[in-house]
């Protein structure tokens, strides 16, 4: 009696279990998508007017902090538009600075990445120096050296905060 | 007729065994394949579901070597039959 009783209870309770779902391959669209996110050159551009649209945003913010011109001569509304100029040539500026750095440290990630085949916080120090070493390259080689280890601790620094973040 | 009806009988069984072992010797392959660069190429730290362009160059890599591997032994296996 109480196997008989036994048995039935344990075949509700192998009917209760959750269903394994079957095994999801990638679709060939979702494969071509990846290899498209994955191929260097649009990653890099996509970054770099992502760069650019940040670097316009904060250009207007900054632009618009700039300078309170309390000149006497000027009206209020050519002060405005003075001020507004100000801040679109700024902004401008600053949205092609980020643009090009955004650019450069997307690419330089992206092939070292593909290169060493891993994942890893070496990646962003490289694609860091690379792109702060660009950026100062005018100053000559010490201000290169000291822009690329500026960027490169910089970038590790947000990466890590991004990766805690998530 | 009796005769060649039983040859093409056994014929087709032992088409149909060498068909399975084949099949059974490709599943065993890409088991093994998929664990071994599993293994090699993917953190042991999950860090997000995607797999990242470092992975996936490595397991390209990966899979490559592994068969060119198996090509190149199984013509050397293939051959020299006779063990050197």
């Amino acid at each position: 009696m109480a196997a008989s009783d036994g048995e039935p209870q344990a075949a509700t309770k192998e009917a209760e279990k959750p269903k394994i779902e079957p095994l999801r391959l990638p679709t060939p669209e979702e494969i071509r998508g990846q290899d498209i996110w994955n191929n260097c050159a649009v990653r890099s551009v996509v970054s770099g007017i992502m760069g650019g649209g940040l670097g316009l945003f904060m250009g207007l913010f900054l632009g618009a902090l700039d300078n309170p011109l309390m000149q006497e001569e000027m009206t209020a509304k050519q002060q405005f538009i003075y001020t507004a100029k100000q801040m679109g040539r700024r902004s401008f500026s600053s949205a092609k600075t980020f643009a090009v750095m955004g650019l450069i440290f997307s690419a330089a990630e992206c092939v070292v990445e593909k290169a060493r085949a891993k994942h890893d916080t070496t990646n962003t120090v490289v694609a860091g120096c690379v792109t702060g070493g660009a950026i100062s390259a005018k100053g000559g080689p010490k201000a290169a050296c000291a822009g690329c280890a500026g960027f490169a601790a910089f970038s590790v620094l947000i990466e890590k905060f991004l990766d805690r973040h998530d | 007729m009796a005769a060649k009806n039983g040859s093409t009988t056994i014929e087709k069984e032992q088409i149909f065994g060498m068909a399975e072992q084949e099949m059974e010797y490709r599943v065993d392959l890409f088991n093994r394949l998929t664990k071994i660069c599993f293994d090699k190429c993917i953190d042991k730290r999950y860090k997000e579901s995607e797999l990242n362009m470092g992975e996936n160059s490595c397991i390209d890599r990966c899979v490559s070597k592994y068969w060119q591997v198996t090509n190149l032994i199984g013509q050397l296996l293939g051959s020299n039959r006779p063990p050197m």
